[in-house]
């Protein structure tokens, strides 16, 4: 869990979302609509995006689990957050945890994304406040810094 | 919402799933869980026990094979459609992967999970049968091998047996000069098909059609046949002309299931103007391959 290994019994029946809020307390985890439409709990299995809403918690066991509370490394909000906050890439933020791992997800795989291909990779993620057009600018932003980032050191 | 109280089985191995499958009434086989897990989640289904499959490994490829590629039932949407032997040898399936509802749901849904689940509006079961794929079922007892246009035999409602898990899928590869092409259109970015068409077409050297699927989704209980617009381009040559009157002939002699999505007026429109769009990027795929 987010780089923590964690060991612990549970039901059959639980979720991996009510496990990492009711069990673990990592609340940055949202449930929203609880079928699998809305994205808010997504989470990532092994570097993959899923839907913890979807899956057992017993999934999980071996499983590396990150979760938004892994993002934010010594204090220093990580790139796609920052991005999230200055392009107001979010308003009651309680899509926020999802967009961001999805976003994450994207630019692991695609770190100079065009908008459409932004767009096609949150759309499994739902902002109800309807504010896609900063969370496009975000990830847009996000992706730049995360490049700079990667480049070699000149001196 | 919480599932129903059950028994949970990972089996690693598919002689271990078999053994647990017949042990039990009712058990469900859980593989990607992207369907199962919200219909348990609102107890439409509640299984005693439940057999998840994804630890068992040997169910997750993509292999190359003299005259076709087989898909091991567990392989992700994601890694169909990110296959380089998928996109080079059959387009069709890559692309309808691609578009299977949304990321997360292609990370963890599995080709095997969506055949069984049989959803008239989903993706893989209209692909599959556009690409006259074969399903590999195994019991205890033994594998068949059942033809996807046999395997659907209505909403959620398959051929495959309570004791049987669907092990492969094999994809015969297409000829040299074929192509195929998927179309749908949905409300949401993610959602269901209002209307799917999945075509594969091959040509001869004088550009005839000597091959032809044009398979709907969406429309009927099951992957329908367009079986006027199939019989209108098989033997004749290919041109514009010929690809737009077969769509017209699309929804011919369908009885659509009631959407409430769009009336019939509008889906019947559809189907054809998907079709027509189908045809053409998979003739014209056909035509390049040549």
């Amino acid at each position: 869990m987010n780089g923590q290994p964690f060991k612990r019994r549970v039901q059959p029946r639980m979720l991996l979302v009510d496990f990492l809020r009711d069990e673990l307390g990592l609340t940055g985890t949202h449930i929203g609509c609880d079928t699998g439409h809305c994205g808010a709990c997504t989470v990532m299995l092994d570097g993959l995006t899923v839907k913890s809403c979807l899956l057992l918690a017993a999934q999980a066991r071996g499983l590396e689990v990150q979760t938004i509370e892994g993002l934010n490394r010594g204090g220093k909000l990580h790139p796609l957050q920052k991005a999230f906050l200055d392009h107001q890439g979010l308003q009651c933020g309680y899509c926020t945890p999802g967009m961001i791992l999805s976003s994450l997800f994207l630019l692991n795989h695609n770190p100079n994304p065009t908008d459409n291909e932004i767009k096609r990779a949150i759309d499994g993620n739902l902002c109800r406040c309807t504010g896609y057009l900063g969370i496009v600018r975000a990830v847009r932003e996000a992706a730049s810094v995360m490049r700079e980032n990667l480049r070699p050191s000149t001196n | 919402m919480r599932p129903k109280a059950f028994e949970y089985h990972a089996p690693v191995s598919v002689g271990e799933a078999l053994q647990l499958l017949s042990a039990s009434e009712d058990a469900k086989i859980l593989a990607g869980g992207q369907s199962l897990m919200t219909l348990m989640k609102l107890r439409l289904v509640a299984p005693s026990s439940l057999i998840d499959i994804n630890r068992i490994s040997q169910l997750n490829y993509i292999r190359e094979e003299p005259d076709r590629i087989s898909i091991g039932a567990l392989t992700r949407h994601d890694q169909v459609s990110s296959s380089p032997l998928v996109n080079a040898r059959c387009r069709l399936l890559a692309e309808a992967a691609s578009v299977v509802a949304d990321q997360q749901v292609r990370n963890r849904g599995s080709i095997g999970g969506s055949l069984a689940h049989a959803d008239p509006s989903a993706d893989m079961p209209v692909a599959c049968t556009a690409l006259n794929a074969e399903l590999k079922l195994t019991s205890k007892e033994g594998s068949r091998t059942v033809a996807a246009r046999e395997f659907f035999l209505g909403f959620f409602t398959t051929v495959l047996r309570r004791d049987e898990i669907i092990e492969e899928i094999r994809i015969p590869l297409p000829g040299s000069r074929s192509g195929g092409a998927y179309e749908k259109l949905t409300k949401g970015h993610n959602d269901f098909a209002l209307v799917a068409v999945a075509a594969q077409c091959s040509l001869n050297s004088e550009h005839v059609c000597d091959g032809i699927n044009v398979v709907l989704g969406g429309v009927e209980q099951k992957p329908t046949h367009a079986t006027m617009t199939e019989s209108n381009l098989l033997h004749k040559r290919m041109d514009g002309h010929v690809i737009h009157e077969a769509a017209m002939e699309a929804d011919a002699g369908l009885t659509l299931t009631i959407d409430p999505r769009a009336s019939e007026d509008v889906k019947r429109s559809l189907i054809r103007t998907l079709t027509g769009r189908a045809l053409r990027v998979a003739f014209g795929r056909a035509l390049e391959a040549t």
